[in-house]
């Protein structure tokens, strides 16, 4: 008799976790922003559209790489927050769904397709970051030159993301190759791995490293570092004076979504003046001109760049990549 | 014999044609249906890894495993990985046996404490001890500030450790219920007798052990080398082949390079996995389903005392104290930076979602799991039809399959209609299924094993049918195995991360993702919490199914009836 009961109360519980409980109305997306960020934002689509956002934090180049293997059957209704290089694929292999929005009427032509496949949401760039700490014991200053960073002094000192999985370590890449020139370029990265401790797999990740004294300079994305800060990490960050790269935030549509409305919703709202207020707080430069929160009233020096092509190279690169840098891949 | 016998019986008699011919045939029917699971969710999605990795763009192709072969980079990575397997097995099954022997044979007052040190970190996701020992030992760490050392913790030796503490539970659990079921009056009369500590450490108990030491052994070998948080964490510059696949498949999309090292992350796993079974060949005597009797403690000679006391405080002192970082380390914003004591911590939404979406998938793939391992332990020993063997080897396989690979495996076989699985809670629950069944059908064999088809013989002669004698006396007995399915896939399920990272979406997102991203973030705080949360709440659901076992004494009144 109690047999039959537990089987009973089992049977409940189980049919209750399989079908699970979906109250209102939501969507999923890949968010490839800090899982800090893509709560922020997340928060804010709920707050002004109700539409709950489900998501998994990825880094840019694993979101670019899910995409790739799941098309044409997506897993998830949109992507928001993901590298250039993902929003020209997409666009260029038809997986996203082209989308003219009234809402970002007034901003300017780069952070829009023309089409309305994606939408640039807000730049990134690269930052240097050192601990405060350690450089103070260590009697060394922050470097003012990338090239400074290749005194054997840093040996084992410095941290970076790895561009085999990280956007920003992607972006780090192009921006040298478009810094020095293919040749000097790679000599540049070749010359600079001698000093790298390893390569992480967020792009993030560099930031809390050297803000723990693991290491004493990083290179990282720029947008978490005002929040690291804010924290409490005794970190400095700075651009060193040939200036930085830049990449963008993108949202778009992907193909097969089943709730089209609730997406354009979403990307109607990231078009406004609120988004953007919200991303320049975090330390992003916005769509809509909006007060920095990292960089204040001067916007850094940027290194000239050519996204698209940058899209293009970039599988051609990572084979480079790892036969320059990995230790006997030939 | 059963079947054939109990369809004679009820052919002589007057039954409808269609219940004799359910009756004789119902145990090859089960069999046919749990062959075509298996064959579906476990042997379709490692041929999917085996035919990527062989088949190109342009169709059928050597250069994947060529170029595996031929970069030196590979067989570091390959080296690595299995030297790290062994150090790891080694000493795991050692400190684990110490560990163990303390609990079961030690004095009374160190049991309990020792068994909950060693068993709670079984709950805990295995790269926590990554974290703790960054926050400790890393370049800036707390010890190695405090005493100004020097050393490199980001490398092999950092892997090695953390991985070692991370499966020393493990190692322990299964060495303990192997040491538990043995009868201590063996031992008891050799001591009686006057043998000394060591010779019966050496002629009685280990061998006795040796078939769960080399079970464990084999379990610890291969989610040592598939389960990649700690190295993908701490590995810094040294290549080993999970994180390597990982990173080939989320961060290049290289499926056919991935394939490439799964497939050779599977090749040592099934070598150890043969010489197991040719080990083990006819000497099944105890097994993870025995009866635990517990042993009085005995006077041990200091020679064999003193070292295993220093390896058991050694061990369990490290592991507590990593544990004690993490949930310090919960409480703080930042551990060794800021130490400002802070709740919030606990309140993400986010991690509360995915503690939420882990116990479904765990709850689920346990119920699954331990019914289909109950069936499959059945049908492997009272069956007799073609192909048993075949079937009982593939169950048991999943003992030596790395998560990565059916990962991997689940990815390319679920992913594009008209099997698409891909984005839901299903290919979660039905991934730890068929990964964690080898348990529960091993502990139902041995369960079967000891039960005489006598009983169930007799139900028949009395004119029970098929059915009746299987849910009335079959089941009954079977309970025991059909909890430890339960516990140990739930368990499991739970925190391993190798296979379901690759199964995760939006919306699905699992506690163990979630653990491993805010880390490898560097949001320690919020992986430390959702530890702790994950690890009271995994407890709480222990209790709940303890309390419901003994309250209804189902599984032990039951099977007492079966085997009296």
């Amino acid at each position: 008799m109690k047999a039959k009961f537990i089987a009973v109360i089992i049977a409940a519980i189980f049919s209750v976790a399989l079908t699970g409980t979906a109250l209102g109305q939501d969507i999923n997306a890949y968010m490839g922003t800090s899982p800090d960020n893509n709560a922020k934002i997340a928060k804010f689509i709920k707050d002004k559209t109700g539409i709950t956002v489900n998501q998994t934090f990825q880094s840019f180049g694993e979101i670019e790489a899910r995409v790739k293997a799941e098309a044409p059957n997506f897993n998830a209704d949109m992507i928001i927050g993901c590298g250039s290089s993902t929003g020209f694929l997409a666009k260029k292999n038809g997986w996203s769904i082209p989308y003219a929005s009234a809402a970002w009427k007034g901003v300017p032509d780069v952070f829009v397709d023309p089409q309305g496949n994606w939408y640039n949401i807000a730049n990134f760039s690269f930052v240097l970051v050192g601990n405060k700490d350690r450089l103070a014991k260590a009697g060394h200053k922050m470097p003012e030159s990338w090239k400074d960073l290749l005194d054997p002094k840093w040996k084992g000192e410095i941290i970076q993301p790895s561009p085999l999985s990280s956007g920003t370590a992607n972006m780090m890449r192009f921006s040298f190759l478009a810094l020095y020139g293919d040749v000097e370029g790679w000599n540049f990265i070749e010359a600079l791995d001698k000093n790298i401790a390893y390569y992480t797999r967020s792009g993030n990740a560099p930031t809390d490293l050297v803000g723990r004294g693991e290491f004493m300079l990083g290179l990282t994305s720029d947008e978490n570092v005002k929040k690291r800060l804010d924290d409490g990490y005794p970190l400095l960050w700075s651009i060193p004076k040939e200036g930085t790269g830049y990449d963008g935030t993108f949202a778009l549509i992907l193909k097969g979504t089943k709730k089209l409305e609730a997406c354009k919703k979403i990307i109607d709202l990231l078009g406004g003046q609120e988004f953007s207020n919200l991303m320049a707080e975090i330390g992003y430069v916005t769509p809509r001109p909006a007060p920095n929160k990292l960089y204040g009233k001067t916007l850094p020096r940027y290194i000239k760049l050519d996204l698209g092509k940058a899209a293009e190279d970039k599988d051609k690169n990572n084979d480079l990549w790892k036969r320059k840098l990995r230790t006997d891949f030939k | 014999m059963a079947t054939a016998e109990l369809s004679l019986k009820l052919q002589s008699g007057s039954g409808s044609k269609v219940r004799d011919f359910l009756n004789a045939n119902l145990i090859n029917i089960l069999a046919a249906i749990l062959f075509l699971l298996l064959a579906f969710f476990l042997l379709y999605p490692i041929l999917a890894v085996l035919i990527k990795s062989v088949w190109g763009p342009d169709g059928f192709t050597a250069k994947y495993y060529y170029s595996f072969f031929s970069k030196k980079y590979y067989f570091q990575s390959l080296s690595n990985t299995l030297l790290l397997g062994m150090i790891n097995t080694v000493v795991c099954l050692v400190v684990g046996f110490c560990l163990a022997y303390m609990t079961t044979r030690g004095p009374w007052i160190l049991r309990k404490p020792l068994k909950i040190i060693s068993l709670v970190p079984l709950i805990a996701p295995p790269y926590l001890f990554a974290l703790s020992l960054i926050i400790l030992f890393g370049r800036n760490g707390l010890v190695t500030r405090m005493f100004d050392l020097q050393w490199q913790l980001y490398g092999f030796t950092g892997v090695v450790i953390s991985q070692t503490l991370a499966f020393i539970p493990l190692a322990f659990m299964m060495i303990e219920s192997t040491l538990m079921s043995l009868n201590p009056n063996l031992e008891e009369s050799a001591y009686d007798m006057g043998a000394s500590e060591a010779t019966i450490l050496r002629t009685i108990t280990i061998p006795l052990l040796a078939p769960g030491l080399l079970k464990a052994a084999l379990l610890i070998f291969v989610m040592t080398i598939a389960e990649f948080g700690n190295a993908a964490i701490l590995a810094g510059r040294t290549p080993f082949l999970a994180p390597d696949t990982y990173t080939m498949i989320t961060g290049e999309s290289d499926f056919n390079m991935g394939s490439v090292l799964s497939v050779v992350l599977i090749a040592p796993c099934i070598l150890i996995f043969f010489v197991h079974n040719v080990l083990l060949e006819g000497k099944k005597f105890t097994t993870i389903g025995g009866k635990p009797v517990a042993s009085e403690p005995r006077k041990i000679t200091p020679l064999i005392k003193v070292p295993f006391m220093i390896v058991t405080i050694v061990a369990a002192g490290a592991i507590f104290i990593c544990f004690a970082v993490v949930v310090a380390s919960s409480f703080y914003k930042i551990l060794g930076v800021t130490n400002k004591f802070i709740f919030s911590n606990y309140l993400d939404f986010t991690s509360n979602q995915a503690i939420y979406n882990s116990i479904r998938v765990s709850f689920v793939a346990a119920v699954i799991g331990a019914i289909i391992g109950v069936l499959l332990s059945y049908v492997i020993v009272r069956g007799k039809f073609f192909g048993r063997t075949f079937i009982e080897m593939v169950s048991l396989s999943g003992f030596a399959l790395p998560g990565t690979v059916l990962g991997i495996g689940y990815l390319l076989a679920f992913s594009a209609p008209p099997l698409k699985l891909t984005g839901g809670i299903m290919i979660l629950a039905l991934n730890c299924v068929f990964r964690f069944l080898a348990v529960g059908v091993e502990a139902g064999i041995s369960k079967l094993h000891q039960i005489h088809i006598e009983i169930e013989e007799a139900s028949a002669d009395l004119g029970a049918s098929f059915l009746t004698t299987f849910f009335r006396i079959v089941l009954p007995i079977m309970f025991p195995a059909f909890i430890a399915g339960f516990i140990y896939t739930f368990m499991t399920a739970i925190v391993s991360l190798s296979a379901v990272v690759f199964l995760v979406s939006p919306g699905f997102q699992l506690a163990a993702v979630k653990i491993f991203d805010s880390a490898v973030y560097g949001e320690i705080g919020i992986a430390s919490a959702t530890t702790v949360k994950l690890i009271l709440i995994v407890m709480l659901c222990m209790a709940i199914l303890n309390f419901i076992s003994k309250k209804t004494k189902v599984g032990s009144s039951m099977s007492r009836k079966g085997v009296a």
